[in-house]
């Protein structure tokens, strides 16, 4: 076995290592007294919650709201982003006018705007959405923007030289030149889009995992508060692997000038 | 051929007009290479966005075979000094890029782009994207692709600057065969007047801005050196380079009087 080969398998060793102390001490010491049960709870604990939620048919639901609310959000907000962020530098008139307008919006923080949202679209799924799309938007719109103001000239001008139409230079250069700003959008985004929805349920709500876990919160019922909080982490690194594999695909090439 | 007839240029600047180009007139007939060099900053790259059509000239017309230039002109391929190809797309997808956009069909565009990447020395290289590729191969690549829609006239915007002296050489000379081959109209904008003299049948010098024709010289040796390297071994050679120089006005200073 060559020292590469070793060094992984002692890099995934530890980390097994790594979790399985986490596991054993949380079990341990709120087993033990040591850890008090009203701020941890032992895996045990968390897994009986579990059991519990799925018992009653509150867990799945729950989980299936906000994946559905931030994965809606995320393709939503990013589409409109994408597609807003290519058509206005076309309109130099258009953009100028509203570029202060966009980047005020853009710093309202988003649990300052999340009530208004509730207000418009009511408790139910279409609030929750409409934050995540209203975050994401954002966060595609920004690179993809910087990105085709930037835009190398020459390649324009070299098309523009064979002939092509304006629509030509727009799917053959300005499109592919902003890709690996979607990809850096949809990386952000994704993360961001989870937030969004979580705060939208935080705000006001009747399910989704950000309910449950305020519901936990407040009636001091720990396991499940932890629950949340794993469940919420494993779909946020499930999602953000989603993306990374993705990217493989989007940005296959690079750049002349990142040799 | 390619004929500016009292071309002048200038665009609004904070205090008035900024003159760049004034009366300029010159042709490059067919199967003839013309160099333009001049000054820094005179013009000479405006004197191609002029032929090009992405430019309108102030007054005076550009001329393409008798044909007065309105706009992207089908008739005219051109290299740049920058790396134009599409990072993004394959090097042959780059090379067809011109044929596509013409709307030529896929199989016949592919094959004509093979068969140009053959001929330049990129065989094998069709399917790996442009970084991969040395500047002297992306610059050949580029020259694939401005050939491939087969142009009338073919403008050069100091291609050659940022490859090095070798390589450079090489590739001058592609150009030249190429051109020669072909019996096409061929501009070349450089600020080395070595170039110039190696490539060119004809160089026309400009004056500072605003730039005026200010001498053009017929290079007896063009078509009996054997090729762009032989050239500085040529009679005259070096008389030519002492004239342009002193024709370029241009001062070194610091220099020992």
């Amino acid at each position: 076995m060559n020292s590469s080969a070793v060094h992984r398998l002692l890099v995934i060793l530890g980390r097994v290592v790594v979790l399985l102390v986490i596991l054993l001490g949380a079990e341990l010491g709120v087993r033990s007294g040591v850890m008090s049960r009203l701020f941890f709870s032992s895996p045990t604990e968390i897994v009986a919650a579990l059991q519990a939620q799925m018992a009653d048919g509150s867990f799945l639901p729950n989980v299936g709201i906000t994946a559905f609310e931030t994965l809606l959000g995320l393709v939503a907000g990013s589409l409109a982003g994408m597609a807003v962020g290519l058509i206005l530098p076309q309109m130099r008139l258009v953009a100028n006018v509203f570029e202060p307008f966009l980047m005020v919006l853009n710093g309202i923080p988003v649990i300052v705007i999340a009530p208004l949202f509730i207000l418009w679209l009511g408790l139910g799924l279409a609030s929750k959405v409409g934050i995540s799309v209203y975050i994401v938007f954002f966060t595609m719109f920004i690179p993809v923007y910087t990105a085709s103001l930037r835009l190398d000239r020459t390649f324009v001008d070299a098309l523009r030289v064979m002939g092509a139409s304006r629509s030509q230079i727009f799917w053959k250069v300005i499109v592919p030149s902003s890709l690996p700003s979607v990809y850096t959008g949809l990386k952000i985004g994704s993360g961001l889009a989870l937030i969004g929805a979580v705060i939208g349920e935080f705000v006001a709500s009747r399910a989704g995992l950000g309910h449950m876990i305020l519901y936990a919160s407040g009636t001091l019922d720990t396991p499940s508060l932890y629950l949340g909080i794993i469940t919420i982490a494993i779909f946020a690194a499930a999602l953000s692997f989603a993306i990374d594999a993705m990217g493989r695909l989007l940005v296959h090439y690079r750049f002349s000038d990142e040799k | 051929m390619l004929e500016f007839r009292n071309i002048s240029f200038s665009f609004p600047g904070r205090r008035g007009a900024i003159d760049v180009l004034r009366d300029v007139s010159f042709t490059c007939g067919q199967d003839e290479i013309v160099a333009v060099i001049g000054p820094s900053g005179c013009g000479k790259s405006t004197l191609l966005s002029l032929a090009t059509g992405l430019r309108t000239p102030t007054s005076g017309d550009v001329f393409i075979d008798g044909k007065a230039v309105k706009g992207a002109d089908l008739r005219i391929g051109m290299l740049f000094q920058q790396n134009t190809l599409l990072p993004w797309r394959s090097v042959v997808e780059n090379v067809e890029l011109g044929l596509e956009i013409r709307g030529e069909p896929k199989e016949a565009r592919r094959k004509r782009a093979l068969d140009l990447m053959q001929q330049y020395g990129l065989a094998g290289f069709d399917r790996k994207y442009p970084h991969v590729l040395s500047g002297g191969m992306q610059k050949r690549a580029a020259l694939a692709q401005t050939l491939a829609i087969e142009p009338s006239v073919l403008l050069l915007d100091e291609p050659f600057a940022a490859l090095d002296a070798q390589t450079r050489i090489v590739i001058q000379n592609d150009v030249v065969k190429t051109c020669r081959a072909r019996k096409r109209t061929m501009l070349i904008v450089t600020h080395d007047i070595a170039e110039a003299l190696a490539m060119a049948d004809r160089v026309v010098v400009l004056s500072r801005r605003p730039a005026q024709v200010k001498e053009v010289y017929e290079v007896s040796f063009s078509r009996e050196a054997a090729s762009v390297a032989d050239a500085p071994a040529m009679p005259g050679f070096a008389e030519y380079y002492r004239r342009i120089w002193h024709a370029l006005d241009i001062s070194i200073t610091g220099a020992a009087a």
